[in-house]
């Protein structure tokens, strides 16, 4: 016969560390559901996508976008880059309220067909991925004052950051888009804004 | 002579209760890792032993260093995760004092002194894994070693534990006289639970990848979708009990002579697994939720822990 003094303390341990790691876990996931502040919001610019068609500020409205600057030809941190795009791409197949936005900062090489060439070579075969191209005084522009990078020694010194913009196109968050670690924590944000997105549709 | 041998044997006591705090300190450790696991707070210090190179995480993101992306601070995580390792640096103290009390006080005893010298190299390496998780940004394989060390580090800790509470105050299981089938059944529970472990921990990593290729789907869904693991889980749970209901019947015998040690830790290994069956499928057929994740982990950690204090009790009762 087990004593009464013995469940008594079982039940006892259990109700404390119970409640202890509820008020640790819901503590963890209101961190991580938080939004992002806003940061800034993008300037009006005008570019035109791998598809031919046009891209603007206002393309950015009623969408979430993540954002980065690349160029094709670059042997450092694109690949990369493209990679954890690319799977975000795949991971969110399901969410037409999230796009992908990859500017090219080497427009000259990067001519539409080129640009279609490597969307192909990234898989890329719906409207949610666009690469974009415009000329290169614009893209600095947009890149230094819009997004607050270097744009000194473009293209070979793009930043390697990732965008997260909010469906009203402000910017919200910046990722290092070449860290597992920071895009564990851009797919936790960008669950939360969809989450956030859905309940205000 | 009356003297020293009091003296030897209080510090003999002092070890064995070195070594209960040693296995408590533990048991709470392994919880909190889980806590840090369900919680999200696994890289909540996204380096290793610092937190944001800081030996106190920062408050502000002010106070972080250049070389780590800003993006990652998250104050509630950094500080979950530090408190675990924190605790994780205690339980290392406090297993290294009854290391050095083993190797003062039971010399003689290769029981007591190569089991808790042992876990304490363990508990040296799995500090070492611990640096590789966040390494690895949580490499699922990475995450089952650590937990299997940890299971390791405590069957062994409580072994050295009853040994030498055997070696204070005798055979207390002089009188018993167990089924020759006890040590097949006890080792098979041993094996079963290990299998399960490993098993369930596939499960978790495998709900954590389906959840990143299927954002904002339901885990009880996901659940569904992963492959035939959570099926033999299930299944050897249930083998688990009957295995369990088989060591009961045959240590209640009273042609055995069973310790009420042994009979108490049967019981609690089959009301543990009852409840370990019970929360599994609560968590299939309602919902994923993370608090029941940590609790359905940690109990197989106390099931580790009863099952290799059956096996020692049933090993002291081989000896003279």
């Amino acid at each position: 016969m087990i004593k009464k003094s013995y469940i008594i303390f079982v039940v006892t341990i259990i109700s404390f560390l119970g409640i202890s790691a509820t008020w640790v876990i819901s503590k963890a996931n209101d961190s991580i559901e938080e939004l992002p502040s806003i940061i800034k919001k993008v300037p009006d610019f005008s570019m035109t996508s791998h598809t031919g068609t046009p891209f603007n500020q206002d393309s950015l409205k009623n969408k979430i976008s993540v954002l980065d600057f690349i160029f094709t030809s670059c042997p450092g941190p694109c690949p990369i880059m493209s990679s954890n795009m690319r799977t975000l791409y795949k991971q969110y197949k399901l969410h037409p309220n999230l796009q992908f936005i990859s500017i090219s900062v080497d427009p000259e090489y990067d001519t539409q067909d080129v640009l279609k060439l490597y969307a192909d070579a990234n898989g890329v075969d719906d409207e949610r991925w666009k690469f974009l191209r415009t000329d290169m005084e614009s893209v600095k522009k947009l890149n230094k004052e819009g997004f607050m990078f270097m744009s000194e020694s473009l293209p070979a010194g793009h930043s390697v950051k990732f965008v997260l913009i909010d469906e009203e196109g402000n910017i919200r968050q910046y990722y290092n888009g070449t860290d597992k670690g920071s895009i564990s924590i851009l797919r936790n944000h960008i669950n939360s804004f969809l989450k956030n997105f859905s309940k205000n549709a | 002579m009356g003297v020293w041998y009091i003296i030897y044997n209080l510090n003999m006591q002092r070890y064995f209760q070195f070594s209960i705090l040693s296995m408590v300190f533990t048991y709470l450790l392994i919880f909190i890792g889980g806590l840090v696991r369900v919680s999200g707070a696994g890289m909540g210090c996204p380096d290793w032993p610092r937190c944001f190179g800081r030996w106190i995480p920062p408050t502000s993101l002010s106070q972080l260093p250049d070389y780590i992306d800003p993006e990652k601070f998250n104050l509630v995580l950094a500080w979950v995760e530090y408190l675990n390792r924190l605790f994780g640096a205690l339980v290392g103290f406090i297993i290294l004092i009854t290391f050095v009390l083993g190797y003062l006080h039971f010399k003689k005893s290769k029981h007591v002194l190569l089991s808790i010298s042992v876990a304490f190299f363990l508990t040296l390496l799995e500090g070492w894994v611990g640096a590789k998780l966040v390494d690895t940004v949580l490499d699922p394989i990475t995450i089952t070693i650590h937990l299997l060390l940890a299971l390791i580090i405590i069957g062994l800790i409580i072994y050295s534990s009853i040994q030498s509470y055997y070696l204070i105050v005798g055979n207390f299981e002089k009188s018993s006289n167990y089924h020759p089938h006890l040590k097949s059944v006890i080792v098979g529970i041993l094996v079963c639970l290990f299998i399960e472990i490993i098993i369930g921990t596939e499960i978790r990593g495998g709900l954590d990848m389906s959840r990143k290729d299927n954002p904002l789907i339901e885990s009880i869904i996901l659940l569904k979708m992963l492959g035939p693991f959570k099926y033999i889980h299930t299944i050897l749970g249930f083998s688990l009990l009957g295995l369990t209901l088989y060591l009961r019947k045959i240590v209640y015998d009273i042609k055995f002579r069973s310790s009420p040690f042994m009979i108490n830790s049967v019981n609690s290994i089959m009301i543990l697994i009852v409840t370990q069956i019970l929360l599994g499928e609560s968590l299939v057929f309602f919902d994923v939720k993370p608090l029941m994740q940590l609790f359905h982990m940690w109990f197989s950690s106390l099931l580790i822990g009863l099952t290799v204090s059956v096996f020692t009790f049933w090993k002291i009762s081989l000896e003279p």
